[in-house]
This record gives structure tokens, C-alpha cells and sequence, in this order.
């Protein structure tokens, strides 16, 4: 199915991704060819073996050079093919193989290949042709805000991007039921949420969010609408927001097996090493808060919680295991 | 005489280490075919030759201590080589002298040295890996190679005060690379400087193929594994023989209604009732533990506790016990594990904690995991936390080259090939320097 990709821009940020289906019928070229007028007599029609007599069929017609012969380098394309149409042989100046490979040789050539005829070509939209495309479609277009050149200001004036589709085919119908789908794409880093709204957000989106550009995704698709689907999609985002700043009573039962990431201070890490430095001090300093407190702050101590920490949260690898063991053997002076 | 090479034994005193020698030498061609490469390693045959052949070299040249080996087509004779002599040939040397764990540095790095055999049996009746006590029994005599993690081990154990709590080392690695063989040497070195191991061959064990798991006298809520317990209790007796009357318990035991351990008694007394009375073994491996753990670093202690468990992650892991309503037990409602993991802690002083990981004997987990974390698990890592995980990798260049070379001079390599370049590239491949399948390979060849 050929197919036109174009993204225009709105004010608004919508983006309309259209497409056209090639169920049109093919245009019939007609094959003109300089064939000699005076053919010799082939048998067509009724069977008249020799070709003498009442019924001789009409003369076949040499089919004659082909048309890539005579093309120059520097034709207009564009007349060649103007518009989407099957693939023809004759027409298209390439050496072009499609199909299996006869066995020990290669795939067949391009006259009466039916491969390459089935197949959807895009001959017709070369960059040339495009450019065509585009000039024509400059009239009916706005000019692009001068001021948002780059990217960074596209994000920071229009955080939320919303991307639909339409789809256009020659059918029966001009309705495509996936055209009502909608993306609504937003940063949370361009969301104002603090530690805890963030945690909250997270967890209340799930698999929506891509960790690594930082970007939540909700899709909307159970209306049947479009309009509908849009302001679905702005009605959550606004749900989770407002929702996610909330701190409800039972969040405070959240336990340490609900921690997005791991923190050291009441870890049973803290506790043991606390634990052995006091024993392994003098034992007349006591047992109390200010004495761990003091040991909490000497580098040693803070060193073995950075790996411990990078430890859990990053996952062991040969790194984080050897920066674990020289802060080990620092705090326990070995 | 330059192109002379005789080799000469090793000091003949050197306990117990009858290496048969290989001699090639110009001077004496024809001996050579008396003594050349037999087909079949035969230490009497060809020690009693070298002895012969001692006693002519002593005579004729009286003051060769060191050679500069020739390389033949199949054996190496190696010494420890003059300093001049041996720049060109660095790999060549594979033994050393020095047989005390203490004495070695990193300039032994990649030598395999004797562990002498008055101390095979009291220190490992059950330490040692199964393959490795094979090779032992082959070879008659068990060489271990000095290996960066198990020195690193030692020198940490050599510097450490021990008025503060036990330091724990955690050796961990690939399969097969060599971890309990650093925790074997560790050992020979707290062995040799008058240590008590506490030795606890496999934990994993303990956790799986139970056959009698009886409800503890003790605390109902636990299972005791009479069996275990008493297996691991002979051994104990055995390594710790010299400990057993010194040391006395401090507290009045009950063991039953007529059975009672009174204070002051000599742990022996302890282990031997343990060992008859089967019943009451787990506890009785509890009590040990405890009057252990309490008794060393007190001012009064002549000795120093060095627990050493291998496979430590099984006290942390699932076991297949199945109590009888068919629910898994737990780690911690066995005995034995329990007072284990007492042990484990770094609660008291005087000693050395020293253990292994091990995924080879572990229930429920993958191949692949071999790092603390993973094998230790959540509660494990906080119960070891702190500790030093000392990395166990595969054969470095060198010490591929030192393990090849042995078992050239051991004839365990009798293919042909093997001798060659080709054969040694071929070998290098199949293993990947891993230890363990380096062994296995040269099994067959």
C-alpha cells in the first residue's frame, strides 16, 4: 500500500499523520509502440491453420523496442509516472531482479515478473516529486512560529504533544475505526510534582512511563470518537496530577518491601555497621545516640553507605562489589 | 659445564614430598634409556633410580645445587631457579618451598606449594573437594596452588587485631574456579598458626536429603537432623584434637532426664556424648558452637576460633525438608542452621569468619547467578553486611601455565598432543582457564 507521510505542526501541538490507501483502480496506460504497419499473419481466433482464407485473424503486431531505450537521462520522470500505477517493465530504465533464485543462477528479470508487479512501488513519489507536492501544498499552509526554532523551546511552550491519526482510502467507506486512537505524550520533568507526588505518579501509571527519556505516554482508545478520546486523555492527566499530589492515610503504612529504591538510614545495613564500630571502640564510650551519631558522620562510614547504596539500587557488578569491599576494609580497618 | 644438566633432587628431608623426578641429561646419555619417559608414572621405580643417580651426581659434582633446565620434548625439570638463569624462562617454575602458608608472598603467586602430610588428615577429613581428594590420592600428595584471593585473605587474617569482632571474608566467583581451594588454604593457615577451624564442609547439606528430621528437645518449634549432626561431629573431633581438653564448658548442660554435662567439663567429653548419644547431636553441635563463640577472644582463651562454611548461602536459601504435612521447612526452624547462623554473626572476637559461596549445591537457583547479592538474598546480605567479598577468577595466564606444567611433571598428561603447542592452545580453549574443567579435560587426556 503506498502511502503519503506528512507531520504539520498546529499551534495547538496536534499532529495529524495522514495517509493515503491506493485502492484506486489502475490506470490504464496504453502501450504505444512504432510497430511496422504490415505484420505477418499469426493465428488468433478461429482456428484457421494457415492463415489463408475468410477468417484471418488480425496481425499480431511486433511488440517493438522498449520505451527504456529511448529515455534520456535527464528526462522528467515525473511525466513517466505521475501518479501510482503497477509496475511496468518497459517503462522503468533498471535493471530490476525480483523472485527466488533459479536454482544455481538468480532471481528473474523484470520482464513479466509478476513479483514486481504485485509488490506496491513508489516510483511515483520521488524527492523531485515531493518537491512538487510541496510547492502546490504551500498556498493552503501558515508560516512556523519564528520563535520556537529548536526543540528545547518546543518542550518548554507546549509540554503535552497529542498525536492522532487520520487515514484516507478509496473504498466503500470513508471511516477507519483506528482513527479515533489518541497519544498523549507529556514529561513529567515539565510537571510540577515534588518526591513524594513523583513516587505517587509512578506507581499510579505504571507501564506508561518510559524511564529512560522521562516521558509518560497515555493512550486513549475507548471512546469512538476522537474528540471524545482527547478529552479523555486531558481529563486523566489531570486526574493523575491532582491525584498524585494527595497523600492519602494508608500511605503511611508503606512498607520497606514498597520502596522504589533502597535507603540506608534505619536499614539493617546502618544497624550493623553501627553495631561494630561501637564494640570495636573502646568500650567505655556508650552505648547512646550521640556516640552513633558522631560515627555516622566520619567519612569512612559515609563512603561504606554511598556503596552499600549503589550497591542495592544499581545492581552488583564487578564495580560496585570491589568499591563495597575497599569501603569495608576502610571502615573495618583491615 | 654449561650444557650439563643434572637435575638434583630436592632435599631428600623435605617431609614426605617424594615427587618422582624425571631426569634427561647429557652427561649420563646412557641412562637415558633406563630413565627416560616411561609410560606409566611409577614413584618407587624411578625415586629409587634418582636416589641411585643422587648419590653418583653428589659424588661427581658435589656442589650443584640448581640446574637451568632443559626443555625436552616431554617433561620439565623445574627448581627454583638462579636469578641470572631464569629471566629468559619465568614459567618455568611451578613448585615452591614454602610449604607454610605464613611464608608465602606475592612472589609465590602461581607456584603450587605441599600441604605437608602429617596435616591432610587431621585438617581435612572432609574439607577438601571431591575431585581434589582423588588427585591427592593419585598423585600422593596434595598441592595447592598460592592464588592472589587466598593470599589476600591471609594477609588480612595477619594484620588483624583480634580484640575486635570477626572479620568476614566471603570468597565468590564462576563455578569451578577455585573458591573452595582458597578456603581449604585459608584454613591450612589459621591450621598452621595454632588456630581452631571450626569447619563446615558444605552447608547445602544441611538443607536437602534429610532422612531423619525429628522434632528438637530443645525449642519444640525446631527440627533436629541427627544424622548430619553427627557426621559433622566426628570430623570435628578429628580437627580439633588438640583443643578438645583444653578447653572447658562454662555452663551446666541437660541433655535428657538423666543426661547432664556439668560445668568445667572438657569439650571433648561433649563431642563424644554428642557422637553416642545420636539423638541429641544437633544440640549438642549448638553447644559446642555456643561455648565456642563465648569462650574465644576472652582474656583467658589460648586460642583462636576460625569458622570457616562453605556454601553459606544454603543458611539463607530454601530446603527441600519437607516437614510432614508436606509444607517446606524453613532455615531457621532447623537446629543446626540456626546455630550456625549465630555463629555467623560478628558478635564476638578472637577469630576469623571465613566462607564461600557456592551455587553449584544451592536448591532453587539458577546456573547463572554467582554474585553475594544474588546468592546470599535479601536477609542474607543483611545478616553478612559487613563483609569483604574477595573475587575468585579464573586462571590467570601464569597460573594456567604453573597447573600445566604440574601435571606434565605428574605424567597426568600422557596424549601426545598434549604436549604440544597446539595441543596446549587447544586445552586453553576447551577450558577458558577455568580451573575446574581444566581438571576434567586432562582427566581424559
Amino acid at each position: 500500500m503506498a502511502s503519503l507521510g506528512s507531520k504539520v505542526f498546529l499551534c495547538v501541538g496536534r499532529t495529524n499523520v495522514s495517509r493515503f490507501g491506493l485502492k484506486e483502480s489502475a490506470n490504464r496506460l496504453a502501450y504505444s509502440t512504432l510497430a511496422p504497419v504490415n505484420s505477418h499473419p499469426g493465428n488468433k481466433g478461429f482456428p484457421d491453420k494457415n492463415g489463408r482464407g475468410p477468417f484471418r485473424r488480425k496481425p499480431r503486431r511486433d511488440p517493438g523496442e522498449p520505451r527504456t531505450e529511448k529515455m534520456a537521462v535527464d528526462q522528467d520522470w515525473l511525466a513517466v509516472y505521475p501518479s501510482a500505477t503497477p509496475f511496468r517493465p518497459n517503462s522503468i530504465p533498471l535493471p530490476v531482479r525480483m523472485g527466488y533464485p533459479v536454482r544455481g543462477g538468480i532471481p528473474p528479470e523484470k520482464k513479466g515478473n509478476l513479483e514486481l508487479i504485485k509488490i506496491p512501488n513508489f516510483l511515483h513519489l520521488t524527492p523531485a516529486a515531493i518537491k512538487k507536492h510541496c510547492e502546490a501544498l504551500k498556498p493552503f499552509c501558515t508560516e512556523w512560529p519564528s520563535a520556537l526554532d529548536t526543540d528545547a523551546k518546543c518542550d518548554m511552550d507546549f509540554p503535552v504533544k497529542v498525536e492522532s491519526t487520520d487515514y484516507m482510502s478509496a473504498g466503500q467507506s470513508l471511516r477507519n475505526p483506528s482513527a479515533r486512537i489518541v497519544h498523549l505524550k507529556v514529561k513529567l520533568s515539565s510537571l510540577n510534582l515534588d518526591d513524594h507526588a513523583r513516587k505517587k505518579m509512578l506507581k499510579l501509571v505504571g507501564e506508561r512511563y518510559c524511564k529512560d527519556t522521562d516521558i509518560l505516554t497515555i493512550t486513549t482508545d475507548s471512546c469512538p470518537l476522537r474528540q471524545q478520546n482527547y478529552d479523555y486523555a486531558m481529563y486523566l492527566l489531570t486526574v493523575l496530577f491532582h491525584e498524585s499530589w494527595k497523600f492519602e492515610p494508608w500511605e503511611a503504612e508503606k512498607s520497606v518491601a514498597d520502596r522504589e529504591e533502597y535507603i540506608w538510614e534505619d536499614s539493617p545495613s546502618q544497624k550493623n555497621i553501627l553495631d561494630v564500630l561501637l564494640r570495636m571502640k573502646v568500650a567505655g564510650e556508650g552505648d547512646d545516640q550521640e556516640a552513633r551519631d558522631q560515627l555516622l558522620e566520619r567519612r569512612e562510614v559515609q563512603e561504606y553507605k554511598d556503596s552499600v547504596v549503589r550497591l542495592k539500587n544499581e545492581g552488583e557488578s564487578e564495580s560496585t562489589m570491589l568499591q563495597y569491599k575497599e569501603a569495608v576494609k576502610k571502615v573495618l580497618s583491615l | 659445564m654449561a650444557h650439563l644438566a643434572l637435575a638434583c633432587t630436592r632435599a631428600v628431608g623435605t617431609a614426605g614430598a617424594r615427587t618422582p623426578l624425571m631426569l634427561r641429561s647429557i652427561y649420563l646419555g646412557s641412562r637415558n634409556s633406563e630413565l627416560g619417559i616411561t609410560s606409566q608414572p611409577s614413584y618407587q621405580r624411578s625415586s629409587y633410580k634418582i636416589m641411585a643417580l643422587h648419590r653418583l651426581s653428589l659424588r661427581l659434582r658435589p656442589t650443584i645445587t640448581h640446574v637451568r633446565s632443559l626443555h625436552t620434548s616431554g617433561c620439565r625439570r623445574q627448581q627454583e631457579p638462579v636469578a641470572a638463569e631464569s629471566e629468559d624462562e619465568p614459567f618455568l617454575v611451578f613448585r615452591t618451598q614454602a610449604n607454610d602458608p605464613a611464608s608465602q608472598s606475592e612472589k609465590h603467586m602461581g607456584q603450587f606449594y605441599t600441604v605437608p602430610p602429617a596435616h591432610i588428615r587431621p585438617l581435612f577429613p572432609h574439607g577438601l573437594p571431591r575431585r581434589y581428594q582423588e588427585q591427592v590420592k593419585t598423585f600422593n600428595e596434595a598441592c595447592i596452588m598460592v592464588r592472589p584471593p587466598a593470599l589476600e585473605v591471609i594477609s588480612c587474617l595477619k594484620k588483624t587485631d583480634y580484640t575486635k569482632p570477626a572479620p568476614r571474608f566471603l570468597f565468590y566467583g564462576l563455578q569451578g574456579t577455585g573458591k573452595t581451594m582458597s578456603l581449604c588454604h585459608t584454613i591450612h593457615f589459621c591450621y598452621t598458626q595454632g588456630w581452631l577451624v571450626l569447619h563446615i564442609p558444605d552447608a547445602h547439606i544441611w538443607m536437602k536429603n534429610c532422612k531423619e528430621l525429628l522434632p528438637s528437645s530443645y525449642n519444640t518449634s525446631r527440627f533436629d537432623q541427627p544424622l548430619q549432626a553427627t557426621a559433622w561431629l566426628r570430623n570435628f573431633r578429628v580437627t580439633s584434637e588438640p583443643f578438645l581438653s583444653k578447653i572447658k564448658t562454662k555452663q551446666r548442660y541437660v541433655w535428657t532426664k538423666r543426661e547432664f554435662t556439668e560445668e568445667g567439663r572438657p569439650l571433648g567429653e561433649l563431642v563424644d556424648l554428642g557422637i553416642s548419644r545420636v539423638k541429641s547431636s544437633s544440640d549438642v553441635v549448638g553447644a559446642v558452637m555456643k561455648e565456642l563463640r563465648l569462650q574465644s577472644g576472652q582474656p583467658g582463651a589460648e586460642f583462636r576460633l576460625a569458622v570457616a562454611v562453605d556454601g553459606v548461602n544454603a543458611l539463607w536459601g530454601r530446603s527441600t525438608i519437607k516437614k510432614e504435612d508436606k509444607s517446606a521447612v524453613e532455615p531457621e526452624e532447623l537446629t543446626l542452621v540456626y546455630n550456625l547462623r549465630k555463629l555467623m554473626k560478628n558478635d564476638w572476637t578472637g577469630g576469623a569468619i571465613i566462607a564461600t559461596l557456592s551455587q553449584t549445591g544451592s536448591l532453587y537457583m539458577p546456573k547463572s547467578v554467582y554474585l553475594p547479592q544474588e546468592l546470599l538474598g535479601e536477609k542474607g546480605f543483611d545478616s553478612m553486611d559487613p563483609f569483604v567479598p574477595v573475587m575468585v577468577p579464573n586462571y590467570s595466564e601464569k597460573e594456567f601455565e604453573s597447573c600445566y606444567l604440574y601435571f606434565t611433571d605428574r605424567h597426568w598428561l600422557q596424549h601426545p598432543q598434549s604436549h604440544t603447542e597446539e595441543g596446549k592452545k587447544e586445552i586453553i580453549f576447551l577450558s577458558n582457564r577455568n580451573p575446574s574443567m581444566f581438571d576434567r579435560i586432562c582427566g581424559f587426556l
